[in-house]
């Protein structure tokens, strides 16, 4: 049974742990999903947390020592021959695939990006990495309701969490209930280059910004829960990839997404 | 107190042995939508066990499973994911997890032992429809194909370029739930009859859900035709020039092509659906190559590295015993393979078939393929491949098809 608030925008705040019926959305879920980002951004070769470079690869990269990448011992080149990856070194040259990693000393690259913008991310074993904080699971921070659709879906070129450019569409806005008014979100649908699938994006901004929470704000995944309603759940906030290394571009916020409120729900962020 | 004696005893002696997971489970992962059903089988093995997933009747490896603490770990081989779950008696409750370009998608797993309980499709929702996905107001074209199987009903979804592979389900009155998890893969169809009209939902991965509505199919064509999708240049000879998996480059001239049907089988061993196709080729081969049929593989690879591609190209070869010369074409994204074979527009689908006549010159182009799961449709595309093959056959080469000297 549903323990709900029904707020004047149709958005329900699920006041309740017991609210989720399905393992899916349990706090449960969310804890596994939180331990499975901190393994990956503290073990992975290709953590964010481990990112020291991610540039276009253009007509060729450099990378070595004073060089456009520059890495310490290594002396190589990638560059696109006849639309192939190709990784030039002392030991000869061979190909690259889009999105598997592969060793160079102690730095790992993964060639990216789009067959028209390929991308290069590189990553650095030694480089200290910071474990990912969450804020303990608030109940109160998972909301569920319809999103409205745009008038008309308009197409746009936008970073995705990893700072790559995708092409996004506009799937609709939600109405927020927080913080003694509403606010309304933009949600974009996010591509996954990598995986073929797409996630509804919000990235927003909220009043914890500037001092506990990353600055240029957090992206959360809407979760579909059938009959056009969708669940908001604040608890699985995070933070764009650049909050972990400056190699990745950070996502400009998207206008008008700012809650006047605290969320404290999800990532947060050390500030200096 | 004896009952609780019996029961603290039999706690005792369960904590005691390391718990045996082999056996038959039935698996569910908890998408956002909804249970996705399958089946989970462990084999004992030397150093563990050997782990088989199943959507309805048809199985696949998964690979090695093993026991950590009180935890089973399903390590899916060919994929960077795996299933940990802690073990309860006869239950397991744990996480699936795929670790992608932005981080581990998890999705929670659970399974208790036993098998599914077998279903009945009704009569009602038997047969093929005409599916129209719609995604922030764009419309996508799938044909689903269900039926009654031995394990209960099993489908096909089938897209312009070929099919998911078999989906396995259970079905309760108007209502069926169909699913297809390989590992990497994961898909569900949610479907329920309303009049005549089948509405659904078809869900990808945790959270990404496609509502659709679907009619019966009426026979007119739904999915764009298979042969219309790519064009060809046929004023002249089809040509191509790449290295075989010893490095010796074959060409369209090379001998063993002169005066011959020659099918061109454009492939990747990363894309499944050229898995269902090959067996099918191999077959030709056997059959029609004493009467002049020469089939040849043209691979497109994840890496364009000889050394990494010819790895996989042979694997590939040897688990579908493949009859015929595979050659390393070049890379599998769709536009950069487009630029190898310039004598073809349109250029959109692994796999794509190139028919050639015995001059050399393409005949017909039929692009994705239609897999075993889909039942009719596959056995009609096999036979319209079949016919065609015989009517270039029955050609007579002209002399200017020979190579030259």
């Amino acid at each position: 049974m549903r323990a709900a608030a029904i707020t004047a925008a149709g958005w329900l705040l699920l006041a309740s742990a017991a609210a989720p019926t399905m393992a899916a959305q349990s706090p449960d879920a969310v804890a596994a999903e939180r331990a499975a980002y901190a393994a990956w951004i503290g073990n992975a070769a290709t953590s964010p947390a481990a990112a020291v470079a991610q540039q276009p690869i253009g007509d060729g990269l450099v990378l070595g020592a004073g060089a456009a990448v520059p890495l310490t011992g290594i002396d190589a080149r990638v560059k696109p021959v006849g639309g192939r990856m190709v990784l030039e070194t002392r030991d000869g040259s061979r190909a690259l695939a889009r999105y598997r990693p592969v060793s160079l000393g102690r730095y790992t690259i993964v060639p990216g990006g789009t067959a028209r913008k390929p991308m290069l991310t590189v990553f650095d074993s030694t480089r200290p990495r910071k474990a990912p904080h969450f804020y303990a699971h608030d109940p109160a921070l998972v909301l569920s309701g319809t999103l409205t659709p745009p008038e008309r879906p308009a197409m746009e070129r936008l970073l995705a969490p990893d700072g790559i450019e995708v092409e996004a569409t506009e799937a609709g806005s939600v109405l927020v209930p927080l913080g003694g008014t509403t606010t309304r979100l933009k949600v974009m649908r996010i591509p996954d280059p990598s995986t073929g699938e797409s996630d509804l994006e919000i990235y927003f901004r909220d009043s914890t910004n500037a001092s506990e929470t990353y600055p240029a704000g957090r992206f959360v995944a809407l979760v579909p829960l059938g009959n056009g309603r969708y669940r908001l759940d604040f608890n699985r906030a995070r933070n764009p990839f650049c909050a972990y290394s400056s190699a990745y571009a950070c996502p400009i916020p998207w206008r008008g997404n700012a809650i006047p409120a605290p969320v404290r729900a999800g990532e947060r962020y050390e500030h200096q | 107190m004896t009952a609780l004696a019996v029961l603290l005893l039999g706690l005792g002696v369960t904590a005691a042995s390391p718990p045996d997971p082999s056996g038959h489970w039935r698996a569910a992962l908890d998408l956002a939508g909804g249970p996705l059903r399958f089946a989970l089988e462990l084999e004992p093995t030397a150093d563990g066990w050997a782990a088989t997933l199943c959507n309805g009747t048809a199985c696949s490896d998964a690979g090695p499973a093993r026991l950590e603490g009180d935890s089973l770990i399903v390590q899916l081989v060919d994929f960077d994911a795996r299933i940990a779950a802690r073990i309860r008696g006869d239950s397991l409750s744990g996480m699936y997890s795929n670790v992608g370009n932005r981080g581990p998608r998890v999705i929670p797993f659970r399974a208790s032992r036993g098998t599914w309980p077998v279903s009945a499709l009704s009569a009602g929702l038997a047969g093929q429809w005409d599916a129209t996905l719609v995604t922030d107001g764009r419309t996508s074209p799938r044909i689903f194909i269900f039926e009654q199987g031995p394990a209960g009903p099993r489908g096909a979804v089938v897209s312009n370029t070929g099919d998911y592979g078999e989906f396995g389900g259970i079905a309760s009155g108007d209502s069926v739930v169909l699913s297809h998890f390989d590992g990497s893969f994961v898909y569900m169809i949610t479907a329920a009859l309303s009049g005549d009209t089948l509405r659904g939902t078809f869900h990808a991965g945790l959270r990404t859900q496609t509502p659709f509505t679907a009619v019966r199919s009426s026979g007119t064509a739904h999915l764009r035709e298979p042969t219309a999708m790519t064009a060809a240049d046929t004023t002249e000879r089809f040509r191509f020039a790449f290295p075989d998996l010893a490095g010796n480059l074959v060409t369209s001239d090379d001998p063993r092509f002169a005066g011959k049907v020659v099918l061109v089988d454009v492939f990747g061993t990363w894309c499944s659906t050229c898995h269902y196709a090959a067996p099918i080729l191999a077959g030709f081969q056997r059959e029609y190559g004493p009467r002049g049929l020469a089939i040849v593989g043209l691979a497109y690879e994840v890496t364009g590295d000889t050394a990494i591609d010819g790895a996989l190209v042979r694997r590939y070869r040897d688990k579908f015993q493949l009859p015929f010369p595979l050659l390393l074409a070049g890379v599998g994204i769709a536009e950069l393979a487009a630029e190898t074979l310039p004598q073809l527009r349109g250029f959109t689908a692994f796999p794509t078939t190139i028919f050639l006549g015995r001059d050399g010159r393409v005949r017909r182009v039929h692009a994705g393929f239609y897999g075993p799961a889909t039942g009719a449709m596959h056995q009609r595309q096999v036979a319209e491949f079949r016919s065609l093959i015989e009517e270039l056959l029955a050609e007579v080469a002209p002399p200017e098809a020979s190579p030259p000297q």
